[in-house]
């Protein structure tokens, strides 16, 4: 056939449908058709032959029928007008002796996707439900379902709905479990079918005559149950035992999910479940299929937070194959970190050694940060093979050493001696910016430890007029900042031209700005620019904490066996690590200096249990931890308290009576900027005191707006502050 | 579950075909997809999850296909891949490759199956042998009587029809043992598990009713019982043929078989097997001069098995040339293309230790890349062997019409995922 363009072919493709000798030629029209469809498929628009293509499903050819029935299906929207004419010919097709020609009938009828249709549809549907061939009544309840998707306003027909709950106990397993998703679509406003204890006897009696599509269904419904009765609920948790450790993964954590879900009120039985399938989900790991084992991954990865110690004997199982996909390497090197302990640690980091000169730089980097993660705990060993790998001389995996070494010295300053010595030399090889800048953070914070730490910073400063990294620059402008008081000698000079490099010639505002306000410091004198620089960094130990607690498990069971767990460990790395860089950039610069004009507004109110289910909402909110030196505060009253915060629009929620230790506020207040498009974010806060020199503040955003937190901390600290003066003159009055 | 289409791409991206089941998320989206695939792979954050926007695209690769199912719910995860590895199943038992050409060739056939497979984003029929029954590859013949409703979509027994017949009566039954094996640079064995599986090959008349005979040790390890002494099974799966009740109560596996070839079982056991062929390598890297490679294999299996067709595979740099090798048994030959070197032995009697030399030229300008570390990998069959020990005692086979039928067994132990790490 000579090659034609789209508009030629439909052309040619009419001109053979309407020609009566193929016509009647059925294996001649049936080719025909078959181009047609070809052409849909290669993404032809071949929308035009529509009306051509309704004569053809009259036919008794079935596969023809099938065809046609595609291509009316596909653009069926496109012609509402023209669709009519097919009804007739489906609806005759209902009453075919053929089963087979009866469900196509009905499921085509359904799939059509026209409301205009819906009348003709709902007698053939109707008489479905009653067919005596099982495979027509799967199609006519999943049509119900179809059709009430179409329309969700509609009126829901009470006499259909029932006919549904009745076929629930049909003798076909596809139609029963069918009849559960129907009813799921139909009753969606109602929340869902009503689950009651017939119901759920008769589905937990018949699981194992689905496949296992069905029992998963089945299982995800019964979630909804609730046993009248402990015995009751030990019986079906009895009855599903044998599906907990089934050897389909599918199966064994919907099961699992339902095991959490019935005994949300019973720690001791979830546990025990979660121990069972302990078996089961480690042979999921080691599945074929790599799409499953990640998965199977991303859920072991629930399990931790709430039971870190379930798979610590099974380290060995996630260790990586070489020609595994990067994303499982990055999932089981953040599952070996959690596993580590006294008995494997040494095993456990000699792997992750191992994986830190793959050839993947994602999965080399990866696994450097996790044996830094593991440092926090370990830090001699993790050290020493930091140091190791900074003998390679590596691009990327110097950086990732560096990056990896700030990040814990912040946790453990107690590893900077290490660190500093390993710096040296480092400059050479790094060449990305995140690396630079991790080295830079270094040289700043540890500068007097580091000999060469002025000579590296002067490289830096010749070379500042061809840097493109803006971090860098920033970077740079603080580290000799406090470089230069520590070691003034021999940074003095160099400042000297950076700051007149920033002010005078840089072009981004940004850098010029914190160089006009390190300036404008420096102007204030030495003892102020310390005060500033040097001044108190937040308790490391609060920010990162290195044994997390456990969490319960009903705070991730509702997005267990979903698709989300699959998404957050993503999400939540990538909040780490941008937090990380925002709180190392910006520490240093007063917070008075950057907040911008913010109004605070209580509205809209939120209810007591609303704030309860935010705070405990830990993925979705964006939390920071801020210290502010107020003793005096726990002693003032509860009223004055409230009071002062209602002034600037903070509602306190909840808090303990004055003078108890621990002493705690709960509060939240919605913020927006003044000049900005109206950009809302919630904030909520807790204030603790336990006794010691400091005030303990976490606050909780959503969404994140690290502008507007910083904002919020300085009305907040002002606030308390007046309190406190009025405190000490009332005291002293 | 809820997928809300299946879309097969090609390798560019673009459709060959799709299925849109349930008109909640727009068609158009899937061309977001190799955009998004592209970008996520160039910044190593490659995911079998997708997202753009509220819609989520699950996807595998197979061959020179990407199949993708989109949804805009918190859908299962795990169903929708093994809904998609599903497909892939059925469709190369329909195609015997899957892959762009056959999707092609056979687009109808894929319509109907698509249609049968799901409906509304849920799965509907999906076994492939019942498929088989009513959709059939002659589609492009003319047939307007056939097409009834094979009994099987109704029938009790889903998996085997009524009135098949053959002029021999006879069952082949396959013991496959794969072993696993990751052994660190140093010689110590990291991991190690055994796959096993056994298949039938079916070819009886009538409705017959089987009784598989396995020896003690291994039925008690698969009921979990008496865990003293014997390992203990993971994973065991059973056909759906399998009456599972009667297995639990008397330990006899009963069922009526489905015709043709089928998996009866499957298991796993994570134990510490001793490595059935045991590699020791020296790998000398002398820099901008030469590669040394000395490599040792010894059979650590009984002396009257053999095993066959062994591939000792061993990684050379990229850019290593000039070879040279020196092998006691069996020839070694350089594979450039995917830098191994491949040293075949066509049968290693057991307890016997043999040796291979080779010798490779490196150029004097060295590469700046990165190069990994490959492991060694193995590749071996041992016929007549099974390492967990496991052994059919006797299959039984009733008919009503009392025909005699034969039981054929035979047992292979190989080489699944085998590796050995190296130094250099």
């Amino acid at each position: 056939m000579p090659y034609l363009g789209g508009e030629d072919t439909v052309r040619e493709l009419r001109r053979a449908l309407s020609n009566p000798n193929v016509q009647s030629d059925q294996l001649r029209y049936r080719n025909t058709i078959l181009k047609v469809i070809r052409a849909m498929s290669q993404g032809v628009d071949v929308s035009g032959l529509f009306s051509d293509m309704v004569k053809a499903c009259a036919t008794v050819d079935i596969v023809q029928k099938k065809l046609v029935y595609v291509f009316l299906c596909s653009y069926a929207a496109l012609n509402p007008e023209l669709s009519l004419l097919v009804i007739n010919t489906l609806r005759k097709d209902c009453q075919d002796p053929n089963p087979m020609v009866r469900s196509l009938a009905l499921r085509n009828m359904t799939n059509l996707r026209l409301p205009s249709l819906m009348e003709y549809v709902e007698q053939p549907l109707t008489a479905g439900l009653r067919d005596r061939a099982a495979c027509v009544r799967r199609v006519a309840v999943l049509g119900w379902a179809k059709l009430h998707n179409l329309q969700p306003n509609s009126e829901i027909d009470a006499a259909v709905v029932n006919e549904l709950y009745s076929l629930l106990r049909d003798p076909d397993p596809v139609v029963m479990v069918n009849c559960l998703r129907a009813l799921e679509e139909i009753l969606k406003e109602e929340g869902g079918i009503a689950i009651n204890k017939p119901i759920t006897h008769h589905l937990l009696n018949r699981l194992k005559e689905s496949d296992v599509w069905g029992q998963c269904e089945v299982l995800r419904i019964l979630q909804r149950y609730r046993p009248q009765s402990e015995d009751e609920l030990f019986d079906i948790l009895s009855l599903l035992d044998a599906s907990l450790v089934s050897p389909h993964p599918q199966v064994m954590a919907a099961t699992l999910s339902l095991f959490l879900s019935l005994c949300s009120g019973l720690p001791a039985v979830s546990l025990a479940a979660l121990e069972r399938v302990r078996g089961p989900l480690l042979a999921a790991c080691g599945s074929v299929s790599r799409e499953l084992r990640f998965t199977a991954l991303c859920h072991i990865q629930l399990l931790l937070r709430s039971l870190p110690g379930l798979m610590g004997a099974h380290y060995k199982r996630f260790f990586c194959g070489y020609a595994e996909p990067a994303y499982i390497k990055q999932r089981k090197m953040q599952v070996l970190v959690e596993l580590v302990n006294d008995d494997n640690v040494t095993m456990l980091l000699d792997e992750l050694k191992g994986y830190c000169t793959d050839v993947n730089t994602d999965t080399a980097q990866a696994a450097i940060s996790a044996i830094g993660r593991i440092g926090r705990s370990y830090s001699d060993r993790c050290l020493e093979i930091l140091t190791g790998l900074l003998a390679l001389k590596q691009e990327h995996i110097t950086s990732a050493v560096v990056q990896t070494m700030r990040d814990l010295v912040w946790v453990c300053p107690q590893c900077s001696d290490t660190v500093c010595l390993a710096l040296e030399g480092c400059e050479e090889t790094l060449q990305d910016s995140q690396g630079r800048q991790a080295l830079l953070w270094l040289l700043g914070v540890y500068g007097e430890q580091v000999s060469s730490a002025p000579y590296t910073l002067e490289v830096f400063i010749d070379g500042v007029r061809s840097e493109v990294s803006l971090g860098v620059k920033m970077e740079l402008l603080t580290t000799t900042m406090r470089l230069f008081l520590c070691r003034p000698a021999e940074t003095q000079d160099m400042l000297g031209r950076l700051l007149h490099y920033c002010i005078e010639e840089e072009p981004d505002m940004c850098v010029r700005d914190q160089a006009l306000l390190y300036y404008r410091l420096l102007h204030c004198g030495i003892e102020e620019t310390q005060k500033v620089l040097q001044g108190r960094r937040s308790d490391p130990s609060l920010g990162v904490l290195i044994g997390r607690p456990s969490e319960p498990i009903s705070q991730w069971a509702c997005s267990f066996n979903t698709l989300e767990p699959l998404r957050q460990g993503t999400v939540e790395t990538d909040s780490t690590i941008s937090a990380s860089r925002c709180t190392d950039a910006s520490a240093d610069v007063p917070a008075s200096s950057i907040a911008a004009p913010l109004s605070l507004s209580l509205s809209p109110a939120l209810s007591p249990e609303e704030f309860e289910r935010l705070w405990l909402q830990r993925q979705v909110l964006h939390s920071e931890q801020e210290q502010i030196q107020f003793p005096a505060i726990p002693h003032c009253s509860p009223q004055s308290l409230q009071a002062a915060m209602q002034l600037v629009n903070i509602q306190t929620l909840a808090f303990t009576p004055p003078h108890t230790l621990p002493w705690r506020v709960y509060l939240y207040t919605h913020t927006q900027h003044a000049g900005d498009s109206p950009h809302i974010t919630l904030i909520l806060g807790e204030l603790l005191y336990t006794g010691e020199e400091e005030l303990k503040v976490t606050l909780k955003q959503q969404p994140r707006d690290d502008k507007a937190l910083k904002g919020f901390l300085s009305i907040l600290t002002t606030v308390l502050h007046t309190l406190v003066t009025q405190l000490v003159w009332f005291i002293a009055r | 579950m809820s997928a809300s289409a299946i879309f097969v791409l090609d390798l560019k991206g673009k459709v060959l075909i799709c299925r849109n089941y349930k008109g909640d998320v727009d068609m158009a989206e899937i061309d977001h997809f190799m955009p998004l695939l592209m970008q996520h792979e160039e910044e190593g954050l490659l995911c079998p999850v997708l997202s753009h926007g509220s819609v989520h695209f699950m996807w595998i690769k197979h061959s020179n296909l990407y199949l993708v199912a989109t949804t805009n719910k918190n859908a299962n995860a795990s169903l929708v891949y093994s809904f998609l590895y599903k497909l892939v199943e059925v469709f190369t038992e329909y195609f015997k490759e899957l892959e762009e050409e056959s999707i092609q060739d056979n687009f109808v056939v894929v319509y109907e199956l698509l249609d049968e497979l799901m409906d509304f984003g849920f799965p509907q029929t999906t076994d492939s042998k019942i498929l088989q029954e009513y959709i059939t590859q002659e589609g492009t013949k003319l047939e307007v009587a056939k097409s009834k409703v094979p009994t099987t979509v109704t029938n009790a027994v889903s998996w085997r029809s009524e009135g098949i017949k053959y002029k021999k009566n006879e069952v082949f039954i396959d013991v496959i043992e794969s072993i696993n094996v990751l052994v660190n640079a140093n010689g110590s064995v990291m991991s190690s598990d055994i796959v096993g599986s056994i298949k039938l090959k079916t070819m009886l008349s009538g409705m017959p009713e089987l009784r598989l005979g396995l020896n003690d040790r291994v039925l008690f390890a698969l009921t979990g019982r008496d865990k003293g002494k014997t390992v203990v099974m993971e994973d065991v799966k059973f056909h759906q043929c399998v009456r599972l009740s009667r297995f639990e109560s008397d330990r006899t596996i009963s069922f009526i078989p489905p015709d043709g070839e089928s998996e009866l079982m499957s298991y796993r056991i994570n134990t510490h097997v001793k490595p059935l062929i045991w590699i020791e390598s020296v790998i000398e890297k002398f820099s901008h001069s030469r590669v040394e490679i000395m490599v040792k294999a010894k059979g650590q299996f009984k002396k009257q098995s053999v095993a066959n067709n062994v591939e000792v595979r061993v990684p050379v740099p990229s850019d290593a040339d000039s070879p040279k090798f020196k092998t006691s048994t069996g020839n070694a030959k350089y594979v450039p293309e995917k830098n191994l070197v491949v040293w075949t032995i066509k049968s290693f009697p057991g307890g016997k230790e043999f040796l291979m030399r080779a010798h490779f030229g490196l150029p004097s300008v060295e590469k700046d890349e990165l190069e990994g570390k490959p492991p060694i990998t193995v590749k071996f069959e041992i016929p007549y062997f099974t390492v967990s020990g496991i052994q059919v005692r006797y299959m039984k086979i009733i008919e009503k019409s009392g025909y005699q039928a034969l039981p054929w067994v035979r047992y292979i132990t190989q080489s699944g995922d085998y590796q050995l790490r190296t130094n250099v």
